[in-house]
């Protein structure tokens, strides 16, 4: 009877040793087999692009034999608190995206980033105004300028040419195209505003740029010369409350997977989107039957204040184990050759990086084509505004939520952000 | 008349049971259904039984994603876990409920308050101590905690079971010449084998689904469990809802299978305690 | 019992010391040390800088703070109510019917635990997808029994979120408080419910005058297991929600606003571990006086009764 009991409690420990020491020879097989190998992880809030990420830095393990990167994800709307746990806790990817701004300068002052300045000697050859969105107030690096995505509306050739309609470059326009796809019985848009940070990213800084007064209103906000109840910030939602009945039945219920499944499939005839979606709508269905226009300005003639965002850079982790090639990685990450690696593998992905590249993408070429005669610009509240809770970027995802839900009119709701902003103000 | 009224009564039951039985079967039904169908079909027929039964899905998910790695995390978390919960439960059970002494019944009570402690709220410190032991981010930190938490509910259950056992036969094996921890292992381990496996069964649901602290505490794909594979891995493939609900279905499967086939020990260890309360 | 004596003591230390030990290193004293933790501030993950009450004052005077506290306050008593009455009533008439002798009554027992073994995490996710306006199940039955003029967007509209989320955890809780109903009535004798029945007692008085005076300790018991797991409930709201309580905080409970305060960037809703861990500690205060009330309450009522 004794053994029988000895065996019951012991069985506990044993496992624990059984399982830990397998564990650990896991571990220890990881390294070990592969000599000098070093395994780097490389996180992002992309998560529909491991198969891309890995095709890419296979080309890198190409060259660099003994260092393998390992692409982890984390979902968009997770990100940035596990991010911001894992690095503080001295844990976490070698190699991780930052936000630009005030998302990514919060991490940089966990003090768990390397400071770049220096160390990658191309960095000072990439645009300045890209540069700034990763850099402290004195000038200190901290992650490459790696991604630009614009903002735009991706339609259905098919649908267009059903009813013989053009892509617009109006408001005026725009507005005569989604009436005449409403009166045609089509679903005019596939979005849905259960996901608000769409709304926010994509639909006001996107399209709303045009009638806030693009990147002038925006620097004059963040000066404090202007107020987010200014007439150029209302109207501006204004416009986009015009959107609303060319929404699909039920919008408040669909979220952002939910719109590009509408779209992608070829259910709805426009979307608001960003250029990141390129890839997403090329395996739902092929790209050959999608179009893209630019965000239509007030009146013929009007300069495009195109939202042509500053959305990732790449930071390095200040306590990451393997610093000298992690450091490798990063230059060959602020190369020309990963530039165009990464526009051909994720067309709607725009590098910063100095240099010419082609676009084998017509789509992500359309993109491109308007930036020639356009006041580049990023998302409206995401630099500064959004150092403190209530962020901007909080504040402004309900207020237009709630305008779409009726329970705020486009005034209000630009006097919602303003009062919430009130820190910003002291 | 009173015949006929009684048949209305059992009418109106069968149809309330019937009722409930599918508004829980129908969802698993579809989540079952649905990680078998392609997308299309999801959308044409969501209701029916799918066309072929495509492995699409589950192929994906371990070939590609690494799910046998989260379920082996899954598995080594909760059976740890457990078997170290129960077995130094099991003592201190033992040495409270047989041995009277002057804090007894305070250090039983001091057990049992922790039933009503939403560990949840101590997340911030557990972070720090787990920094601390540097063992963030692993497995370890995750088995420690859910030792802590299983704790409470098996000294409780183990008690009742320690104590039903009689004490004429620990006295015996004390005259035979048996030492005490030698009359917890050969008399009362024997006796409450039912109890171990109630206390370890009650633990096991809890263990096995828990999300919030693998969130906090697990940063490295390697360790992720499956919940928080669940959780985290979901926007990979959104699009797809055939993987989305096979990642489901895989979640549950486990639990779903354990609970049918010792669905008794759950029913009497639970409803044990809500009687006695 | 054995009078524990002298030779014993070291062997008892043994036995309690490593539960003793793992228990209050990882439950109760993190609580504690998260409450000290809200007397600090500072950027990092440690706070360390002691501002005393400071970080209580802004939370109850800042606009910032407090309108989300108390919102998240709000909805989790809305949530709190819906789920206790759903599952407290809706469970004990359940388990009046199940306990009841019929074919196919085991099988519904165990049915009806079913749902309490998945992970609150997939019935969020199953009930979300169910109910996605665009490809959802749910919608497309009422369409197909004619019912689509009560079709609304479910988790979109502020005022049904908030019941959808609830009822989700109910559906799946529901299994627990029949669980216990049933014990509870299989406790009555049946020469008890015998005699009732012969002296005439229609199901409404044998309800009333016998399973209800039986069952209540259980009341007590369920309603307190609601109120703790409503009051730190996260796991539904992150699946069906996500952590800000779409839409328009409307599903914000205490559980994703401690994640969120505690744990986010501030540009996603941070406040810095600091100000999370005031929350915490606010929490628990409410957790506690919570259960100190329902203890009160319901031992005054059973008093009431046995009298």
């Amino acid at each position: 009877m004794k053994k029988l009991v000895l065996a019951v409690l012991l069985c506990a420990l044993t496992a624990g040793l059984v399982f830990g020491a397998g564990s650990q020879e896991i571990n220890a097989a990881a390294s070990s087999d592969s000599g000098d190998k070093v395994k780097l992880v490389f996180t992002s809030w992309r998560t529909e692009d491991i198969d891309l990420m890995n095709r890419i830095n296979a080309e890198f393990t190409k060259a660099n034999p003994n260092i393998e990167i390992e692409f982890q994800p984390v979902k968009n709307t997770e990100y940035d608190a596990q991010l911001k746990q894992s690095l503080a806790a001295g844990v976490g990817a070698d190699i991780m995206f930052l936000r630009s701004y005030d998302g990514g300068y919060q991490i940089y002052e966990t003090g768990s980033l390397t400071e770049l300045n220096g160390k990658i000697s191309t960095l000072k050859d990439f645009p300045s105004a890209a540069s700034a969105a990763w850099s402290t107030a004195d000038g200190t690096s901290y992650a490459i300028p790696a991604v630009g995505v614009v903002h735009g509306v991706y339609y259905r050739k098919s649908i267009f040419a059903k009813y013989g309609l053009t892509p617009p470059e109006t408001w005026a326009e725009f507005m005569t195209v989604c009436k005449t796809l409403k009166d045609g019985g089509e679903t005019v848009f596939a979005q849905g505003t259960k996901d608000n940070w769409m709304l926010y990213e994509v639909v006001y800084s996107g399209l709303g740029a045009n009638f806030y007064g693009g990147e002038e209103a925006r620097q004059a906000l963040m000066n404090k010369e202007i107020r987010f109840t200014d007439p150029g910030f209302v109207k501006a939602m204004e416009k986009m409350k015009e959107l609303q009945p060319y929404f699909p039945t039920r919008y408040e219920g669909i979220d952002y997977v939910t719109m590009q499944q509408i779209f992608g499939t070829g259910n709805a005839a426009m979307f608001i989107g960003g250029s990141w979606e390129i890839g997403i709508f090329e395996e739902m269905g092929g790209l050959d039957d999608v179009g893209y226009f630019a965000p239509p300005v007030e009146k013929a003639g009007d300069t495009l204040q195109y939202c042509f965002h500053v959305d990732a850079g790449v930071g390095m982790n200040k306590n990451t184990k393997h610093p000298e090639e992690a450091m490798m990685y990063m230059k060959w990450l602020a190369s020309p050759e990963y530039a165009q690696l990464m526009m051909d593998e994720l067309p709607g992905f725009f590098s910063y990086t100095p240099g010419s590249y082609s676009l084998n993408n017509s789509l992500a070429k359309e993109m491109e084509s308007y930036v020639a005669g356009s006041v580049p610009t990023v998302r409206t509240l995401w630099e500064k505004l959004s150092a403190e809770a209530p962020s901007g970027y909080d504040l402004i995802c309900q207020a237009i939520q709630q305008m779409y839900a009726d329970k705020m009119t486009p005034a209000e709701a630009c006097a919602y952000v303003d009062n919430g902003l009130s820190w910003y103000y002291k | 008349m009173k015949k006929i009224k009684k048949l209305g009564i059992r009418g109106g039951l069968y149809l309330i049971m019937v009722l409930y039985a599918l508004s829980i079967l129908v969802p698993l039904y579809v989540m079952f259904m649905t990680s078998f169908k392609s997308n299309a079909e999801i959308f044409n027929n969501p209701f029916g039984l799918p066309e072929a039964f495509s492995m699409d899905a589950y192929v994906n998910l371990f070939v590609i994603s690494n799910y046998g790695k989260y379920f082996m995390n899954s598995i080594m978390v909760t059976v740890l876990s457990l078997g170290v919960a129960v077995t130094i439960s099991a003592l201190a059970a033992y040495a409270v409920s047989k041995y009277s002494f002057r804090y007894n019944k305070a250090i039983y009570l001091y057990f049992v308050i922790g039933m009503i402690v939403p560990i949840k709220l101590g997340t911030i410190d557990i972070m720090i101590t787990m920094l601390r032991l540097r063992i963030y981010d692993s497995l370890w930190a995750l088995i420690i905690v859910y030792i802590a938490m299983a704790i409470p509910l098996s000294v409780f259950v183990l008690y009742d079971y320690i104590r039903m056992v009689p004490d004429e036969l620990s006295s015996a094996a004390r005259i035979d010449g048996c030492s005490e921890p030698g009359i917890f292992s050969r008399v009362i381990v024997p006796l409450i084998k039912p109890g171990l496996a109630a206390a370890g069964i009650i633990s096991f649901i809890p263990n096995w689904n828990e999300f919030w602290f693998p969130l906090v505490l697990i940063k490295t794909k390697e360790n992720y469990t499956i919940p928080l594979a669940t959780g985290q891995l979901f926007g990979q493939f959104d699009t797809k809802l055939n993987l989305v609900f096979a990642v489901l279905s895989l979640a549950s499967v486990p639990v779903i299978i354990i609970y049918l086939l010792l669905s008794n020990y759950f029913v009497k260890g639970l409803s044990a305690g809500a009687v006695k309360g | 019992m054995l009078e524990a004596k002298k030779k014993h003591a070291r062997f008892l230390f043994l036995f309690i010391f490593p539960a003793f030990i793992i228990y209050t290193m990882f439950m109760l004293v993190p609580i504690l040390n998260s409450m000290r933790y809200s007397l600090y501030t500072g950027t990092g993950l440690l706070p360390d800088q002691f501002v005393g009450l400071d970080n209580y004052v802004r939370l109850f005077t800042e606009e910032r703070y407090y309108s989300q506290f108390w919102n998240a306050f709000g909805n989790n008593i809305k949530f709190f109510l819906i789920v206790t009455l759903v599952q407290n009533i809706g469970g004990f008439f359940m388990a009046v019917m199940i306990s009841r002798k019929f074919r196919g009554n085991k099988f519904m027992r165990k049915l009806s635990f079913l749902p309490t073994t998945l992970s609150v995490l997939v019935v969020g996710y199953i009930f979300k997808m169910i109910l996605n306006p665009y490809y959802g199940v749910f919608d497309k039955f009422l369409e197909l029994i004619g019912l689509e003029s009560l079709i609304i967007p479910w988790l979109g509209d502020a005022r049904s979120a908030i019941w959808v989320v609830a009822l989700a955890v109910s559906w799946q809780f529901l299994g627990t408080s029949i669980l216990f109903y049933t014990s509870g009535i299989d406790g009555i004798s049946d020469s008890i419910m015998e005699a009732a029945r012969i002296d005439g007692a229609n199901v409404w008085q044998e309800i009333i005058h016998i399973i209800l005076p039986s069952v209540l300790p259980i009341v007590a018991i369920v309603t307190i297991l609601i109120f703790i797991g409503n009051f730190t409930q996260f796991d539904i709201i992150f699946a069906m929600t996500g952590t800000r309580g779409d839409p328009n905080y409307s599903t914000d409970l205490f559980g994703s606003l401690f994640y969120r305060t505690a744990f986010s960037n501030s540009d996603r809703g941070g406040w810095g571990t600091g100000m999370g861990a005031t929350v915490a500690t606010m929490m628990f205060l409410i957790v506690t006086v919570g259960v100190g009330t329902f203890l009160y309450f319901f031992s005054k009522k059973r008093e009431a009764l046995e009298k």
